[in-house]
Order: structure tokens, then sequence, then C-alpha cells
């Protein structure tokens, strides 16, 4: 990127003052940290203190800014366009590096994603294809990441696309190793117990779990899924029973120690209550892990961190729909 | 619109997804030629002409080329 002249030429980037000569310097590092919050209403436990780690504080508004700089910062494009299938918030995140690179884009993205994380990405500038779940044999479920591939590989569109590959780009496992796992290390001053995440590309886990583990072997690290594969937790993929060719690569299996199931309605119903006692808006994938990280606050004692990819705003049409669902009404209620 | 594509060189599901993009377009009683270059193709194409109720018309030119005939 083209340096201008400016009053801040010659000067290290400080985080405290807040001044910064691209919207990409503001993306989380161990020295800029997203923050950790404690939740207490909702959690009546006090010997299991659950901090929530809010990614939505990210320049583009998800865990995904993260990824999305290293990977398009290591790619050889060329004239090629960039293209990657998300369930949008890794497309919204390359959206906005690739507008600040000046480089073209297209994402796919599954038809179930919310019309708000749509909208944006054609706000953005970026060319957005829809592909239904069910669209491609090779991969079943997930036909966005299927129609990439065919896009790459079909001859007569082979050499004008190029995809980071968020699935298998060790970058992404990388960025977590990096950046977010020492975050909860220092920030937690190295006593987090447990790490609560979800898998979707398994960047987070995979990168977070072993720099955890590295630091200290005894910290449990739990993989948060959805109880079936037909499910409304945008990002999130259920491992269990999946062919092992549907894995993504970069999952590193051997630093985790539980996986958990969540339903959609636990997930919604969580989300909602997390709004209504500690007034943190927060997406149902965050729901999700939060409900499972309840569970354990049950019978556990410790510090626990959950993982809070994004904000509740990009889900207000699923939220809608949840609170006309019965249990959706019954949670609305009750609360 | 044309009355042939050749959509060889696409592989499945890109060839289905602009398969699907010509038959929306076609109109009722025309006519349209889709040319297809693997059997995974002939199959997501013919599967989706069946959900809309659409007998296409086959023939085989050449090792890997399928031609689908579809009248709307």
């Amino acid at each position: 990127m083209a340096n201008q002249d400016n009053f801040l030429e010659g000067e290290e980037l400080d985080h405290k003052l807040r001044v910064y000569s691209d919207i990409t310097q503001l993306i989380a590092s161990p020295e800029n940290p997203t923050p950790l919050v404690r939740v207490n209403r909702i959690n009546p436990n006090r010997d299991f203190q659950i901090y929530l780690k809010l990614e939505r504080y990210n320049p583009f508004g998800s865990i995904k800014d993260r990824i999305v700089y290293r990977m398009l910062e290591a790619l050889e494009i060329g004239d090629r366009t960039v293209i990657e299938p998300s369930s949008g918030n890794t497309g919204i995140a390359l959206a906005c590096v690739a507008n600040a690179l000046g480089i073209p884009i297209e994402i796919v993205v599954p038809e179930k994603i919310p019309e708000e994380k749509k909208v944006m990405l054609r706000f953005l500038g970026a060319k957005v294809m829809e592909a239904d779940d069910a669209l491609c044999p090779v991969f079943p479920s997930e036909g966005a990441r299927g129609l990439v591939n065919a896009v790459i590989k079909s001859p007569a569109t082979k050499g004008s696309y190029i995809s980071p590959n968020q699935y298998e780009n060790k970058l992404n496992v990388e960025a977590h190793y990096r950046t977010t796992g020492p975050e909860i290390w220092q920030q937690t001053q190295g006593k987090v117990n447990y790490f609560f995440a979800g898998f979707g590309t398994c960047g987070t886990i995979s990168g977070v779990g072993r720099y955890l583990k590295e630091k200290n072997p005894g910290v449990k690290i739990i993989g948060v899924e959805p109880a079936s594969q037909n499910h409304k937790l945008p990002g999130m993929k259920r491992i269990t029973g999946l062919a092992e060719e549907y894995i993504p690569t970069i999952l590193d299996s051997s630093v985790i120690d539980d996986i958990v199931t969540v339903t959609d309605e636990d997930a919604y119903g969580t989300a909602m209550e997390l709004a209504r006692k500690d007034g943190i808006p927060v997406g149902p994938t965050t729901g999700a892990m939060l409900h499972v990280a309840l569970r354990y606050a049950e019978s556990n004692k410790g510090l626990a961190v959950v993982i809070s990819p994004d904000d509740a705003f990009k889900y207000a049409s699923f939220y809608e729909d949840f609170l006309k669902t019965k249990a959706g009404e019954i949670k609305d209620k009750e609360l | 619109m044309k009355s042939e594509y050749d959509l060889s060189g696409f592989i499945c599901p890109l060839s289905l997804v602009k398969a699907v993009a010509v038959i929306d377009n076609l109109g009722d009683g025309e006519m349209v030629k889709l040319i297809l270059g693997d059997s995974d193709s002939l199959k997501s194409v013919v599967g989706e002409l069946k959900v809309r109720g659409l007998k296409p018309a086959f023939a085989k030119d050449g090792e890997n080329r399928f031609v689908l005939t579809i009248t709307k």
C-alpha cells in the first residue's frame, strides 16, 4: 500500500493514541487485543468465571479480520480475482481488506446466511454468488465450498481466480497461534483453565488450542458443534459424523479435550439471555459456546474463556425468526 | 437468447449454476442446447431439470461431451 506523507511518518504504532495510517492496523494483536469481558448475571457460579473474548471489536466486526489480512498478504494474486466461500464474516473482512489493497473480490455464500450479511457484502462492492448447501455432490452440505473449488479448477476459469482457502490455509491457524492465543494468555495472566470455541474452519480452536496447551498442558480445550447438520448457526460446522475428506485439513484434533453439541434453540436462547442479563449483544454462535460453558459451570471450578466471533446486529432477521418460534416465545416470557 | 451454450469448460457445480441461469431465462416453448463436459455435471443438470419437470433429449458428442436439448 502506498504510504502518503503525513504526520505519522517515522512514528511507531501507538495503540494508546489510537491514530492509524490505515484501517488494517486496527486488526487485533497482543499489542492491541480485543476485550475480555466477564459475564456476571447469566452465570450464578462465582467459582467458574466466564470471560467472553469479544471479537466484534476488530475493525471489520469479527474474528475473521485476524486471518484475512495474513492470508491475502501471502497470496501471489497477480491479475487474478480473489474468490472465497464464506458464511459472511470472512467475506466481509476479505472485502474490506481487499478494498484497502485495491484487489477485486468475489464471495460465494450459502443461501441460508442472514440477508444482512449479503447486503453488507454487496455494499462493500464484492461480487456475491449464492450457493444452495446441497448444490455440490463433492462437498455435500457445503455448496459454497464446492462452487469455489469448481471455479478454481474448471478449465474455462482456471488461472483467472485464486482462493485464500481458509479451510486449508495454515495461516488461518497461525493467525490465532500468534495473536488470539497469546492475547488470552496475557489477559488472564496465565490463569485460564478452559477455552471454548466452535468448529468452523477450525482455525481458532486449532491455533488457540495449540498455544494454550504449549503454555499449560492442563488447559481444557472444548469444541462446540451444532446438534445436527441442518442448523441455523452460520459459520459453525458439525464435525461428528462428517466423512474425513470434508473435515477442514487445518483442524488439529490433538488439542481438543471434549466436543459438546448444542441445539439452535439453546444457542439463540442463551444469546438472548446474555443480552438481557449482561447487556452484551452477540451472534448466535457465541450463544452456542456460552451455553456449553454455562453447562460446565454447573460442575466445575476455574477460569473460562469463550470466543465470541461477532455481534448480534448482523443476525437481526434470524433473531426475529427465533422470537416467533415456540422456544423463542417461551424464552422471551421467562426472561 | 442463444440456442446453444457450451458449458463443457465448467466442472460441477459451476456447470450446474451456469445451466440454471440459462434455464431460468428460457421462455415457454423455447428450446436450448446445453453441452456439458463431465458425468458429474450431467447428473446434476439432469437432476435439476427433473425437479423442474423438464425432460431433455440426450446425445453424446465425443468422449466427454454430453448434449442436452431442453424445451420449456
